[in-house]
């Protein structure tokens, strides 16, 4: 970060002593008379004052460690000008995640490279299969992200999930925790210039995500509502209250009020193995 | 008119004055409501889509097709009802395997989803086959409110699929609601979700209410006398959710929520006893008090 008491300080310095460190030319100064001397100093362009960067970049290799710690301690402006062996090794120290570190989320999270070992063949065709045929088309825009209010405070990515999926990284992409923080808005698919159906590729993953286990216990337990009541907000004696009070019958004529309309319901979750899915236990009414 | 009426959980299970003001106000709109007897949870697509697409389409196929078997249309007020069984509906109507498929499950209940109906939103139903003239007519209490209104997510999109308005810049909503006298007053990310969907609330409730507390800001910022929707999941986010962002950041929110059929409700005469808002974690009384301005406590 930039800091006024520091800057002051430097600028103090760097007139101090100007011959001997020619890396430091006050002359410098004058041209970006707001940016930090040593900075200026380290990005000015050959180009641009071909005269006293010669000498400069001898000098910066003798004070390496100075040198660093300065780049690291400075927002850098020009990221693309001369990249200088120093200013790229302080930019891979730079934390990019700091940020997103204080997430819960994120606490724990492997953050090792992928390879070709983590990729399950075949994921993508499943997931295509299964429904979601646009995939392969992402062209990785990021419009997604952009969109997404829950990526603005959770660190779900839409467009990284859509990417590991369209590379394979099952195992990956079924157990991180953020896929789940998707609200299913559709803020992304409605702004995907593709148009990809992004909001069933989430769930369809979320589907294997199930199948391999990773499945919230509140989830679950609403799963478990609809198995017994048929509802996954059954009614409750307030509620039956208000009705009355209203002119209401306590029970809606649902699969509350009719037992064999439950039993058809419950035979369906049954057939489609929902049950065991989320391990309901028939006999105990409980999950497992 | 006549539709199949799905009631789903949260309208009938907790706020059952949506259900009353809805009958009520299609009684005196002369447009008969049948039950769906025996219908069940949508399901829920939060959890129901995300653990397993085969069992939410079977559930909401065998749902559809009770509204099949009365030869009507189905008419739902929640946004996520309506994803659920509009999706299922949209995607049988289109897949000839996959209709195959649910039927297979279907059959071991003597069921067949066969695509010859369907799945409508109540304030589509409202805008498209009453229309704004006759529901005009049928104010007797003109509302001098100022509302910020969630349109919610699941009632425009996916918009491919759905094609009732701009799901960027919509309007029928904002037309429905100032045909009550009310103002629709504009606020900043008034498309964004509440944050309860999609299995969200339950799964971490933490990031849902940060969701809240973001639209209650901005709809504070707009000064809205209450909150309308159109869902239920919604409903109940903006009404429990706004107590729990209270309590978790120490605000002091209380705009009224009110879904759409009770404003209508209320526009019709209805009390608030009738659309029962007074069992409602928010006090509705802030904005009641200021309808008693004009009518003068009637």
């Amino acid at each position: 970060m930039l800091s006024g008491g520091d800057k002051s300080e430097k600028q103090e310095k760097t007139e101090e002593q100007p011959q001997p460190d020619p890396e430091l030319k006050v002359a410098e100064k004058e041209e970006r008379p707001q940016s930090d001397p040593e900075v200026v100093t380290e990005k000015e362009k050959p180009s641009e004052k071909p005269a006293e960067t010669a000498p400069e970049k001898e000098a910066k290799s003798e004070t390496p460690d100075e040198e660093t710690k300065e780049a690291e301690k400075t927002e850098e402006p020009i990221e693309s000008e001369k990249p200088v062996e120093k200013t790229t090794e302080a930019k891979e120290e730079k934390p990019q995640t700091k940020r997103s570190d204080s997430m819960t989320l994120l606490e724990g999270r492997e953050v090792d490279t992928l390879t070709r070992s983590d990729i399950t063949d075949d994921f993508k065709q499943a997931v295509i299969d299964a429904g979601a045929e646009t995939l392969s088309i992402c062209f990785q825009c990021g419009t997604c992200t952009g969109a997404c209010p829950s990526g603005r405070r959770t660190p779900y990515r839409v467009r990284q999930i859509v990417r590991k999926s369209l590379m394979g990284f099952k195992d990956e992409v079924i157990a991180d925790d953020s896929l789940w923080m998707c609200t299913t808005c559709y803020e992304c698919q409605e702004r995907c210039p593709r148009g990809i159906k992004i909001v069933d590729i989430i769930k369809i993953v979320r589907n294997y995500a199930s199948q391999a286990g990773h499945m919230a216990k509140a989830h679950k337990m609403t799963g478990s509502f609809v198995i017994k009541t048929g509802h996954g907000v059954p009614i409750n004696d307030a509620t039956k209250a208000l009705r009355k009070s209203v002119g209401l019958n306590e029970l809606p004529p649902t699969t509350h009020e009719f037992p064999e309309a439950l039993e058809e319901v419950q035979t369906i979750l049954k057939t489609t193995k929902f049950d065991s899915l989320i391990g309901y236990n028939w006999e105990s009414g409980e999950l497992e | 008119m006549a539709f199949a009426y799905f009631l789903g959980c949260i309208m009938n299970n907790r706020y059952p004055g949506i259900e009353k003001a809805t009958r009520i106000m299609f009684e005196k709109l002369g447009i008969e409501l049948k039950d769906m007897e025996g219908a069940s949870c949508c399901p829920a697509p939060g959890v129901f889509g995300s653990f397993d697409l085969t069992t939410q389409q079977s559930i909401a196929a065998r749902n559809i097709t009770i509204a099949e078997d009365m030869g009507m249309d189905v008419m739902t007020e929640c946004n996520g009802c309506f994803g659920s069984l509009y999706e299922t509906n949209h995607l049988l109507h289109e897949d000839e395997d996959q209709k195959e498929k649910i039927n297979t499950i279907l059959s071991e209940v003597d069921r067949e989803y066969k695509g010859e109906v369907n799945v409508r939103h109540f304030a589509e139903i409202l805008y498209n086959d009453v229309g704004l003239d006759t529901l005009q007519e049928a104010v007797t209490t003109p509302l001098n409110l100022n509302v910020a209104v969630h349109y919610g997510c699941h009632f425009l999109k996916p918009s491919a699929a759905i094609g009732l308005d701009d799901p960027m810049k919509p309007t029928i909503l904002d037309e429905l609601v100032e045909i009550t006298g009310a103002k629709s007053i504009d606020y900043k990310d008034k498309m964004m979700c509440c944050g309860a969907g999609g299995g969200l609330r339950s799964r971490d409730l933490d990031v849902t209410l940060d969701f809240t507390r973001e639209k209650l800001d901005n709809m504070m910022e707009a000064g809205v006398d209450a909150i309308i929707n159109v869902c239920p999941f919604c409903h109940l986010q903006f009404d429990v959710g706004q107590t729990e962002v209270n309590k978790k950041y120490g605000t002091n929110y209380g705009i009224p929520v009110f879904h759409l059929a009770q404003l209508y409700g209320l526009a019709m005469g209805l009390t608030a006893e009738d659309i029962t808002v007074d069992a409602h974690q928010i006090s509705a009384d802030p904005a009641l008090a200021k309808l008693d301005e004009i009518t003068g406590g009637e």
